[in-house]
């Protein structure tokens, strides 16, 4: 429409020539401004980031039983932070195939565990320092996950009206759940 | 033939068809919850004996703690004889009845499928090797149809050696299963893992570990299947267990298993560790079913003279385990022994000689390979005394009717489970 205003009746009458280089340059100015408006939509900002994902496992999770041998070797490297060598390893399996009932092999390979020099267990005081990191800590480390309100504020309490549960108590009662017979 | 003659004809076929299972067992019609005896001992004689060198004597009598008699060993295979003490003076044979003509009917003659079959008292010719079996096993049987149910401490499998044998003490049948399964033990790789030096908790301080346990698991949602963790015994239960492995494996360390029963300790074969082992199973918890199983005759695939060797060592290790069970209150004068190979041997030997020029005997399921016998002893008010039963009586799948009538919970076991007999010939 702006165009229009250009359309000079008397210059048309006088140089035709004129009103068609005229003509030419409201041409080329509507069609800048239809480029300039077109071009001058409002820049979309794109921010890129990665989503909060929880990397521990919740309780429901685990739906693989570890094997004999996934269950020797993990509660070893968790309690010593290495590797257990394949000889101890296979004496270890011998008395789990060779009993029926797996769950007193299993305490009885924890319990020996537990007993050995070098194991990563906390002490009394450190336990009793802070409660809560202690069962937090040991729950990441064991059972990959955090406990829930309901298990903290239980075990926090536990402990606290009963001063004769050692950390080694709790370790060992967690080595020995169904939940960590699982991954 | 027209219809009156096909419907008459059909009712004598299916008349005929069961009879058999409706008489002679006594099974169906057996007093409910009766005991025979209050213990059953059941010796599995296995690793494949055949008749004629265990019942039929070919090479003299090579099991003289069980049976009467006193025919000379061969000569050509005396060198290979290990020396054990002089026989009791009572034959166990003449405390019971021998089946002499026992019979595994059917499936092949292997190992596993033999012990399945006597374990179970199913022929069961598709097992697998190590796979569980398919019906119940006289474990689960006895645990879940006594009447209170029965606490695993009451049944024990106590075998020579790994392999597929710990697949046997439950089965896959839905209904049983692990919960109502045996605790079974190998004591040698018992002994030889055995965890050492773990943290002492007194009681006390065990059922807080308990009770802790306890929470984790009912907070956890449970995969667990009792499958997964095997067998279960109560936490009171397994302390005992416990107590009672680390004292075998002290006993073992301070050399009770490598010198006993006045033998020489280069004698002592793995079928007499086991058996002594089960010895002090039945000192510890007096079960009321307790299945050992010996295996070494097996060496016969090899070595003929020293399978006819281990059928000696293992028959003096059934009469040291019967001595045993007379001298455990409790069980003494209300155990009923029953002693039986799973399978037999060929009749036709294989390529292999040993030094004293025998050929070694394989099993393919050659007839010989059927033949096997069966011994049940006990008392005089409960089995029939000095009794050899010679005509072909009796199978494999008997025994576990038979354990079942013993300890009175046949008649609980629902119809259809249970397909061979009641032994009632050897009984008063």
């Amino acid at each position: 429409m702006l165009g229009f205003k250009f359309l000079d009746h008397r210059r048309w009458t006088m140089d035709h020539r004129c009103f068609k280089k005229q003509g030419r340059g409201v041409a080329m100015l509507f069609l800048a401004s239809l480029l300039f408006f077109a071009s001058c939509k409002k820049e979309e900002l794109y921010v890129y980031e990665v989503n909060d994902v929880k990397v521990k496992q919740d309780k429901g999770d685990k739906n693989n039983v570890k094997s004999q041998t996934e269950f020797i070797a993990i509660a070893y490297s968790d309690l010593f932070q290495t590797g257990i060598d394949r000889a101890t390893l296979e004496v270890l399996l011998s008395p789990y195939q060779a009993f029926g009932d797996q769950k007193l092999i299993e305490q009885m390979i924890i319990k020996s565990f537990l007993n050995v020099p070098g194991a990563d267990v906390p002490t009394q005081a450190e336990m009793d320092a802070n409660r809560s990191q202690f069962v937090t800590d040991a729950y990441v480390k064991f059972l990959a996950r955090e406990p829930d309100e309901f298990e903290l504020w239980h075990f926090e309490r536990l402990f606290a009206e009963d001063p004769s549960i050692t950390p080694q108590m709790f370790y060992f009662a967690i080595l020995t759940s169904d939940e960590y017979r699982y991954y | 033939m027209n219809r009156r003659d096909f419907l008459k004809k059909s009712a004598m076929a299916a008349g005929a068809v069961s009879l058999p299972y409706l008489l002679p067992g006594g099974t169906l019609f057996a007093p409910t919850g009766s005991r025979i005896a209050n213990h059953v001992v059941f010796c599995l004689f296995a690793g494949g004996v055949r008749n004629l060198e265990s019942v039929h004597k070919i090479d003299g009598n090579l099991m003289p703690n069980m049976l009467t008699g006193n025919e000379s060993i061969s000569n050509d295979i005396l060198g290979g004889m290990s020396n054990l003490p002089s026989p009791a003076s009572t034959r166990l044979q003449t405390l019971g009845t021998l089946f002499r003509e026992f019979r595994y009917k059917q499936g092949p003659t292997g190992h596993y499928g033999g012990h399945n079959t006597i374990l179970t008292g199913r022929y069961d010719e598709t097992i697998s090797l190590a796979q569980r079996p398919k019906y119940p096993t006289v474990f689960e049987l006895y645990r879940k149809h006594s009447s209170p149910e029965q606490a695993a401490l009451n049944s024990w499998w106590v075998s020579n050696s790994l392999g597929p044998y710990p697949a046997l003490n439950f089965s896959d049948d839905p209904e049983y299963g692990a919960i109502y399964g045996a605790n079974y033990v190998q004591p040698g790789s018992m002994i030889v893992g055995m965890p050492q030096d773990p943290i002492q908790l007194d009681d006390v301080k065990l059922d807080k570990v308990a009770s802790m346990r306890q929470f984790m698991d009912n907070n956890f949602t449970s995969k667990t299947t009792a499958k997964d963790a095997g067998i279960t015994n109560t936490a009171a239960n397994r302390k005992r267990i416990e107590e009672f492995l680390r004292a075998e494996y002290q006993n073992a360390v301070n050399g009770q298993y490598s010198s006993f029963w006045g033998l020489q300790q280069n004698t002592i074969n793995n079928d007499q560790v086991t058996m002594f082992f089960a010895e002090q199973v039945i000192k510890e918890f007096k079960p009321e079913l307790l299945v050992v199983n010996m295996q070494d005759v097996d060496t016969c695939h090899q070595n003929f003279t020293r399978y006819a060797n281990n059928i000696r060592k293992a028959d003096y290790a059934v009469a040291k385990l019967w001595e045993t069970i007379q001298n455990t209150p409790g069980m003494a004068n209300d155990t009923i022994l029953i002693v039986a190979p799973e399978h037999g041997r060929n009749l036709q030997p294989n390529t292999i000689s040993d030094q004293y020029g025998r050929y070694a005997l394989d099993h393919t399921s050659d007839p010989t390979s059927r033949e096997i016998f069966c011994l049940v002893v006990g008392p005089p008010s409960k089995v029939k005394q000095n009794q050899l039963i010679t005509q072909q009586v009796g199978e494999s799948i008997d025994l576990v009717p038979t354990i079942a009538r013993i300890l009175g919970f046949d008649s609980e076991i629902p119809g259809g489970r249970l397909f061979g007999r009641h032994l009632g010939e050897a009984f008063v």
